[in-house]
């Protein structure tokens, strides 16, 4: 035997070691995953119910956002105008509102297409018609340019104005309460990610125990750190994408429960409205994120072993 | 040019423990020589300080010219490549063929796949391991274990082979064996430091001895002092 080492230095030479190295470490991992399948049943799903706790919480934000869209659009205010206001002076009025600097469109309804409107709506035109007379006042509806909290303020000092009908204050309640669940979906996606960054960890460190004597064994051949952390690298990326697959799938599988009975509730007040789940993108977001989360909590664990053994003894 | 070489090297442990005492020496390319002494003589820990799982307290220690004082990180994992180490228990991986055992180093050093193949292979004839290259280590005898540790030790080509009482389980028959095969390694140029106390042995071999004594170099005895 010469003792000249071999010159493995050529790039193409060096990039297919370190993609053989990648291989060994990608295969060696998922060898481990799948040999102890309970193992890593319970560990993907303590791991999945954590991430899908806020996914859950995610998708109910979405759908709770594209409502209050909706209603964000239905921003038109209507002004009920006092019964002695004729419809004359009701159209003078719209022509004094649409000067306004804050008013996008100024529609007047007479009490005759009040009541032809209410006659379509409702079930209770015949009553009407026994009053004889059409009891309804002009209106005006309004179309703000902005929230119309100020001009609702300003319609209200006018002394024919009998009710401003304006949804703002809701409107403002509601967005304070997506905002407050827009703050929780945060706190609750980080809590859960260091859950998830924990358990990977100490699911790595635990295998990391059993595996002691032939980490040792590689460093006293020359492994260097990267070499050794590698499968245990690929090992968290595998737990965290299982997990996030299994909580898109939990997730899914709520919604869909759910939907089953939101359907016919929505349909008795005939709503349009349907469940929408993740699109592409938050599922490859989700998906990329729990791997990330997975191979962090394993280099954290690696990391604390390796400086912990450094040096090994002989 | 020596490859290796002890310059008043000292070891202490806390408590405090000298280990090893002031000790110089060096060794050449191709050097076989026997490192002896009862237990707790310093003998393992001299190999240790070859290999750096251990640092000198004081003195230099020089493999090929390189202070191993200034190795540290990654280049402390790139020099123990260049040392090959074998230990009385084998330290071989027990979930793995003799195959991948043979194979870790030269796959932690990034040789091609295609490459292993072919040294595995050819390592194993040398040692007579040809036809057991997918049993698990846990079949195989003592002695064949051993055979499997030298085997991964001689297949990164090392510049220093390190035996920590490499025969220490083994009838004389199959001792002699693995000394044969270190000695065919230092023939072909490695160097190679054996760690044993088993005095008949290093008689038997007729060559250099180093003796320990409570972490002293004692003597330094050549081949042709050695009586027959």
């Amino acid at each position: 035997m010469s003792t000249t080492r071999t010159n493995n230095s050529g790039f193409g030479a060096r990039l297919g070691a370190w993609r053989d190295q990648h291989i060994y470490s990608l295969l060696s991992s998922l060898g481990r995953i799948v040999s102890k399948p309970f193992s890593t049943f319970l560990i993907v799903g303590v791991m999945a119910i954590a991430m899908a706790l806020p996914l859950a919480l995610g998708m109910v934000l979405l759908n709770v956002q594209r409502v209050s869209g909706t209603v964000q659009a239905a921003r038109e205010m209507s002004v009920f105008l006092k019964p002695e206001i004729s419809i004359e002076q009701a159209r003078a009025l719209a022509k004094k509102c649409a000067e306004r600097n804050d008013v996008e469109k100024v529609t007047v309804v007479s009490p005759d297409e009040g009541l032809a409107e209410f006659r379509k709506l409702s079930d209770l035109a015949q009553s009407v018609d026994l009053l004889g007379s059409n009891p309804l006042p002009s209106v005006l509806k309004i179309r703000p340019k902005d929230d119309g909290m100020a001009l609702a303020e300003a319609l209200k000092q006018w002394p024919e104005a009998d009710v401003v009908q304006h949804d703002g204050q809701w409107r403002q309640r509601l967005n304070a309460w997506l905002s407050l669940g827009e703050r929780m979906l945060k706190i609750l996606s980080v809590l859960f990610g260091v859950g998830v960054l924990l358990v990977v960890g100490n699911t790595v460190r635990l295998d990391i125990g059993t595996r002691r004597e032939e980490i040792a064994v590689m460093q006293q051949l020359g492994a260097t750190d990267g070499f050794i952390r590698r499968p245990f690298l690929y090992l968290g990326f595998w737990y965290g994408l299982a997990a996030g697959a299994l909580a898109l799938g939990l997730s899914l599988a709520a919604g869909l429960a759910l939907d089953e009975r939101l359907r016919p509730l929505l349909a008795s007040y005939d709503s349009r409205f349907e469940l929408q789940g993740p699109d592409l993108m938050m599922v490859l977001a989700l998906l990329a994120s729990s791997a990330i989360l997975g191979w962090l909590g394993a280099w954290l664990a690696t990391g604390h072993h390796l400086r912990q053994t450094r040096p090994t003894d002989l | 040019m020596p490859v290796l070489r002890f310059d008043a090297v000292s070891k202490t442990y806390t408590g405090p423990h000298n280990a090893l005492n002031d000790i110089s020496f060096s060794v050449d390319a191709g050097e076989m020589l026997f490192v002896t002494g009862h237990s707790g003589a310093g003998k393992s820990t001299l190999l240790k300080l070859i290999h750096l799982s251990e640092r000198a307290t004081r003195g230099t220690v020089l493999v090929n010219d390189k202070n191993l004082a200034k190795v540290r990180g990654r280049q402390v994992a790139l020099h123990r490549r260049q040392v090959g180490v074998v230990h009385q228990d084998h330290h071989l991986l027990m979930d793995r063929s003799v195959f991948d055992n043979v194979a870790l180093p030269l796959l932690i050093e990034g040789v091609p796949s295609k490459e292993i193949g072919k040294r595995v292979r050819l390592v194993l004839e040398k040692v007579s391991l040809a036809s057991k290259e997918k049993t698990r280590p846990s079949e195989l005898s003592s002695g064949e274990q051993q055979r499997v540790g030298i085997a991964r030790a001689l297949i990164a080509q090392p510049l220093l082979l390190l035996a920590d009482e490499p025969t220490g389980n083994l009838d004389p028959s199959l001792a002699a064996e693995i000394m044969g095969l270190l000695a065919t390694l230092s023939a072909q140029g490695s160097s190679v430091i054996i760690a044993s106390h088993d005095l008949a042995l290093v008689k038997r071999m007729r060559k250099r001895v180093l003796v320990l004594s409570q972490g002293k170099l004692m003597d330094d005895i050549a081949p042709e002092e050695l009586a027959p």
